[in-house]
């Protein structure tokens, strides 16, 4: 009982420490997550005004709009037979009005300053707001529905891709890091510089080789027209159209991927504690589970984060030339017609996201890897 | 015998079984093909690669790219279509003889100077080296393949071979004028004020543009000017040479593009809009100062102020050759487009808008080498651009296209002439006030001209937003009314047997609620006004007079109006009342459901009108306008509504408007849109994001397939009229000579019917017109021109040409042919 009475204080002591500790690291935590979130913020905030001022040149973009505005009602005023061999008055009026309206829709009335400022607030509040010139598919002005509609294309071909590219290069570098030397390890690294050239160039070479000559894989789109009534059937179509685009990304990235991968497995093989591991004889899969993959997890973790959010990006060529209903192809179209709501919505999405995972792999970061602390040198790591 | 009887009778049963048969085989209505589908490619060569893999059947966009046409002409699979509307030019800043803004010489100031730009420029050169072939040299305002330059081919050919390139000659005028105007030429170099003569250039970079400004330039500078080449794209130059003042000196001179879709009849229009400051009211055009007596002339085209047509022509002779002395514009050549198609298909195209803007091109398009059926695959560069509805939505090329091929009109244009075709209308009489400029070619138009023409009391002149009526011309000018034309439509007798997609006849209501909505959206009191459409009703309130309905059955009405056209052909149709708007069919019961949308602000007819509200943009056949409509049509059923009831309901009781809501809610439940029209194939399936558009055949269309489509089958191929011109390639002055023309079409005799007239001019030694004559018709496809001795004295001895236009009734594209020959004394 005694022993129970000077016990009791102590393990209070230890556990009062304990939590003033943990309420301390809780602290830190929040702090550090306040602050980083915050300097992400802010750097998302100047990353989406940049994209703004880029995007509109610094406000000369709405001479552009206006001068197009202008060759489009003169050019609609010279094909209209109902104007034919009216005063020059009425068509001068006419001509104006019509101008006028459209000059008001885009608010090119209102200067640029101002509507920079309303484009910022629209896309930091997500509300993203309505498209200038672009609609989406079924014909809708809202930003968020023209992003929504391209969405589920462009995850299937870059989730598909990038899922099977990441994963199939980690193993497959991880196995080559144990084969150091060999023919296929050198196989690859002479392969390694194919990826020079982006997935749209090999795209075009695919499509000259299966779609041009052997015939059997389609140009591009996303199904066979008239679309297949049954599921089976439509899903059957859809990776048959899949085929050609995730091969031309698979195949731009594969071995330098791979490469790149390896020569990281490498410098993590060649550690003290690998050899240590292989020294007391232990199997090849525990070493490259236990002593190589671990510490390489946030480097992993990492990548395979950034991969999945520059999904959200697409590819603006390779969807292009594969007619490839994506996001990537859309901001293709947005940047073409200077539609500045859909590409501050793309990019403020990029950014946001991005500012995101950065944060969760903060953290993750001190979850996993041991060698990370936050604050207070020293003391208990989170 | 017995036996013969046996045999007899079975022969009969056989022929009483056949010819039953026959009875009982309903001919093909509506389409020749069953299914037509649609699918994006926006790659041209990619297309004709797929054209030639048998993976489409056509592409239905204009190439001029001269090694994708290479590929298509070589290929014995495939076949094509030409056309003609779209045409390049250089346009000239006028302002001078030096900037405000820069200080900078403007040689372009000069009119001599932009004139001799006519003999620098190599416009043969430019359609065959730069263009491939695929161009036709261009030096007018108005289009080589529009009637009004085979009205006028002699003139034209004349002005033609007056302004042929000529590089010297050019550059003595310019040296002249140059001089005159204080520069100087140093070592090739010009130089004003010291400073070299910088021209900068727009070159524009999408299309042959670029080649053909860096072809120019190069002829410049080769004559001593500096050029500073800017190349840019349509947005990057626009904010320059449209958007800017010209007086800032931005540039000299711009390389620009016009298009046109369909055939323009009348372009008397042109030379005010391209040369005088009343074609735009743009800072540029401000700039134009054309000479009094081209400013008069082209004034006078555009408002059509002639009695004749020989007075037009004199006009156009002015206009045409004075266009050149100004030259603010110099026409570089008109673009040849070619639509791809497999050699097996057929369809009818229109010389200006192609397949693409052709309206008679779901009627004939078909497989030449099976029987009516098949799936046709068609490929555009884009699908479904934007949302479809008849009031305010989509006008891009590829959207129309489609609602074309499933669409019919009451008169529908001849896509080689651009004349109206009566479709649902049996014929029209059209008075014309005495002296107006009106002329008729086809005989379904009874034209007249009168004194006076007055406007019926009970025509309908306004419309009354509160008590939705219409206002009468009794009621709002007791005084009385006149007009300058009327025009009587006599509509075909099975227009109330024809039935929109989802099964519902056409009805009076339909034709009468596009003028409702006329006046009703342009109102500021309307449910669903729309400021966007005031500009053009107040177009359209400036020459309408009045509208009335003479018999509901056959339907026969009146229209008045002060707004006359060149062909009264143009005119009657402009008297027709239709359901088809300016962006597409609609019918009454498909248009009410948007009617009570806008109305109830949840979707707005125009792009304008959902962006001030922050409303959807109406679409009848995807996306989230569908359960909107959808509950309209509901509540539409539920109160058997019929909009603008107090005017409509003469033409149709609430329970036809519920059974006509009912037809339309089983189409959507059927098809998943609303989209419904009457032509020959109907919306099937549409996927927006897939990009993928299916049509089938509408087996209730009321015409058969073949048959009475004869009259759309002739327009198959134009019926360009080649012309060899054969004679004696000496001829004595002062002695008589005769040469044959031969006028062919697919190596067959061109009718003499149909031939509009056939001219010779004949350039002498000294390259002067020295004679301009009719062609005399001997038969069908020979033609003679006779020169008598009085002609050949006016001759001087050396090399002559001999050349020969023929113009044809058919088809808006004369012929030519010519011949050298030589005088001798």
């Amino acid at each position: 009982m005694a022993e129970s009475t000077t016990a009791l204080p102590g393990k209070q002591r230890l556990s009062v420490a304990k939590r003033s500790v943990a309420l301390e690291t809780l602290g830190r935590l929040v702090k550090y997550v306040s602050t980083r979130g915050i300097a992400l913020f802010l750097a998302a905030v100047i990353g989406v005004y940049l994209t703004i001022l880029i995007a509109n040149m610094g406000g000369y973009v709405d001479q552009i709009k206006i001068g197009e505005i202008r060759e489009q009602v003169g050019a609609s005023v010279l094909a209209n037979p109902a104007l034919q061999g009216r005063p020059a008055s009425e068509i001068k009026k006419y001509v104006e009005e019509q101008v006028e309206l459209e000059i008001k829709r885009l608010g090119l009335d209102k200067p640029f300053i101002l509507r920079s400022f309303k484009y910022l607030t629209a896309a930091l509040s997500l509300s993203l707001g309505r498209s200038e010139h672009l609609t989406s598919d079924s014909g809708s002005r809202q930003v968020r529905l023209i992003l929504l509609e391209r969405l589920p294309a462009t995850l299937l071909l870059w989730g598909l891709a990038d899922l099977f590219l990441f994963f199939a290069s980690v193993l497959f570098a991880l196995y080559l890091s144990r084969r150091y030397g060999s023919f296929l390890d050198r196989t690859v690294i002479a392969l390694a510089p194919t990826s020079a050239a982006p997935p749209w160039f090999y795209g075009i070479i695919l499509i000259l080789i299966f779609a041009s000559v052997l015939r059997i894989l389609p140009y591009g789109g996303i199904v066979d027209a008239p679309p297949p009534r049954t599921t089976l059937g439509y899903t059957l179509s859809v990776f048959k159209h899949l085929a050609l685009p995730v091969l031309a990304v698979i195949l731009a990235s594969i071995f330098i991927t791979i490469y790149n991968w390896r020569t990281f497995f490498l410098i993590f093989s060649s550690e003290d504690y690998v050899e240590m591991a292989k020294a007391k004889g232990l199997p090849s899969g525990a070493i490259e589970r236990r002593y190589i993959l671990r510490p390489t997890l946030p480097t992993i973790i990492t990548s395979f984060a950034l991969m999945l959010i520059a999904m959200w990006m697409g590819g603006i060529i390779t969807e292009t030339i594969f007619v490839w209903p994506g996001l990537g192809r859309l901001l293709y179209e947005a940047i073409g017609s200077f539609d500045t709501p859909v590409i501050v919505a793309s990019v403020v999405l990029y950014a946001y996201l991005l500012a995101i995972t950065v944060l969760l792999l903060d953290i993750i970061y001190a979850i996993i890897d041991p060698r990370v602390r936050v604050g207070g040198e020293g003391k208990l790591r989170l | 015998m017995k036996k013969l009887l046996i045999a007899v009778s079975l022969v009969a049963v056989l022929l009483a079984l056949s010819v039953g048969s026959a009875l009982t085989q309903q001919a093909r209505t509506g389409a020749w093909v069953d299914e037509i589908v649609f699918t994006e490619v926006v790659d041209r060569a990619q297309a004709v690669d797929m054209l030639n893999a048998n993976q489409l059947d056509l592409y239905a966009f204009g190439i001029s790219e001269p090694e994708i046409f290479k590929k298509i002409k070589e290929s014995p699979a495939l076949g094509y279509e030409t056309s003609y509307g779209s045409y390049n030019e250089l346009t000239f800043n006028p302002v001078g003889p030096t900037f405000p803004g820069t200080g900078a010489f403007n040689p372009f100031h000069f009119p001599r100077i932009r004139e001799a730009m006519n003999w620098l420029i190599d416009r043969n050169y430019i359609v065959n080296e730069i263009m491939g072939g695929l161009g036709v040299p261009r030096w007018f305002a108005i289009t080589p393949a529009f009637p009004d330059y085979a009205r006028y081919a002699d003139i034209a050919r004349a002005l033609e071979l007056q302004y042929g390139y000529d590089k010297e000659k050019a550059k003595a005028v310019i040296t002249e004028e140059m001089t005159n105007a204080g520069a100087v030429l140093q070592d090739g170099k010009w130089y004003y004020g010291g400073q070299p003569v910088t021209i900068i250039f727009l070159i524009r970079v999408e299309d042959e543009r670029r080649q053909m400004g860096d072809y120019i330039a190069t002829l410049l500078e080769d004559i001593g000017f500096t050029v500073d080449r800017q190349y840019k794209t349509a947005r990057e130059a626009s904010a320059c040479w449209i958007r800017s003042d010209p007086a800032t000196g931005c540039f000299h001179i711009y390389t620009g593009g016009w298009v046109t879709t369909l055939i323009d009849r009348d372009q008397g229009g042109n030379f005010d809009f391209f040369y005088t400051p009343r074609g735009l009211p743009y800072p540029l055009w401000a700039a134009y100062t054309p000479d009094p007596e081209f400013d008069a002339v082209a004034e006078r085209l555009a408002r059509n102020d002639y009695k004749t047509m020989d007075e037009r022509r004199e006009l156009f002779a002015q206009a045409l050759e004075l266009s050149m002395k100004d030259s603010v514009r110099v026409w570089l050549a008109n673009r040849v487009s070619i639509t791809p198609r497999r050699a097996n298909v057929a369809v009818g195209a229109d010389l200006a808008g192609g397949v693409y803007g052709s309206w008679i091109w779901g009627f004939t398009i078909r497989f030449t080498d099976q029987p009516a059926g098949g799936t046709m695959r068609i490929a555009m560069p884009s699908i479904l651009p934007e949302p479809w509805n008849p009031l305010g939505g989509t006008n891009w090329v590829y959207d129309m296209m489609i609602m074309r091929g499933m669409s019919e009109t009451m008169c529908q244009p001849s896509p080689f002439t651009g004349l109206f075709l009566p479709q649902r209308v049996e014929k029209a009489e059209v008075y014309v006030k005495e002296g107006l400029p009106v002329f008729k070619s086809l005989d379904w138009v009874d034209l007249k001209f009168e004194p006076e023409i007055k406007v019926p009391a009970g025509a309908w002149i306004d419309w009354d937003v509160k008590a939705q009526k219409f206002i009468t011309v009794g009621q709002k000018y007791p005084e009385g009314l006149t007009a300058n034309a009327k025009v009587v439509v006599h509509y075909a007798p099975e227009l109330y047997q024809m039935k929109w997609h989802d099964g519902v006849n056409l009805s009076l209501a339909d034709i009468v609620l596009p003028l409702i909505l006329t006046f009703d959206r342009a109102n500021p009191d309307s449910a669903i006004y729309d400021e966007v459409v005031v500009p053009d009703f107040e177009q359209f309130q400036q020459y309408y007079k009045g509208f009335r309905i003479v018999q509901k059955d056959p339907l026969i009405t009146e229209y008045y109006t002060d707004l006359t056209y060149l062909d009264a052909e143009t005119l009657a149709y402009a008297g027709v009342l239709e359901p088809y708007y300016s962006y597409g069919p609609g019918s009454m019961h498909a248009l009410a459901l948007g009617i009570l949308a806008e109305a109830n602000q949840e979707l707005t007819f125009t792009s304008d009108k959902a962006d001030k509200l922050g409303k959807e943009w109406m679409n009848y056949i995807a996306g989230p306008s569908l359960p909107i409509l959808e509950k309209y049509l509901d509540q539409a059923i539920a109160d058997k509504y019929i909009p603008y009831a107090n005017t409509l309901g003469e033409f149709i009781t609430p329970d036809q408007a519920v059974a006509q809501y009912q037809a339309l809610k089983a189409w959507y439940q059927a098809k998943g849109h609303f989209f419904v029209s009457q032509g020959p194939s109907y919306l099937e399936e549409v996927r927006p994001v897939e990009k993928i558009v299916v049509l089938k055949q509408n087996t209730a269309f009321i015409d058969p397939s073949e048959g009475n489509r004869i009259k759309w089958l002739e327009f198959g191929k134009p019926k360009i009229a080649a012309v060899e011109v054969t004679g004696p390639g000496e001829v004595k002055i002062g002695g008589v000579a005769d040469f044959l023309i031969n006028v062919t079409f697919e190596d067959q005799p061109y009718p003499l019917a149909e031939i509009d007239f056939a001219k010779y001019l004949v350039i002498d030694a000294t390259g002067k017109l020295a004679l301009v004559g009719p062609a005399e018709p001997v038969r069908d496809g020979l033609l003679v021109v006779s020169l008598s001795s009085a002609d050949t004295a006016k001759l001087v001895p050396g090399p002559n040409r001999l050349e020969v236009v023929v113009v044809s009734k058919v088809v808006s594209i004369p012929g030519f042919g010519s011949l050298g020959f030589v005088t001798t004394p």
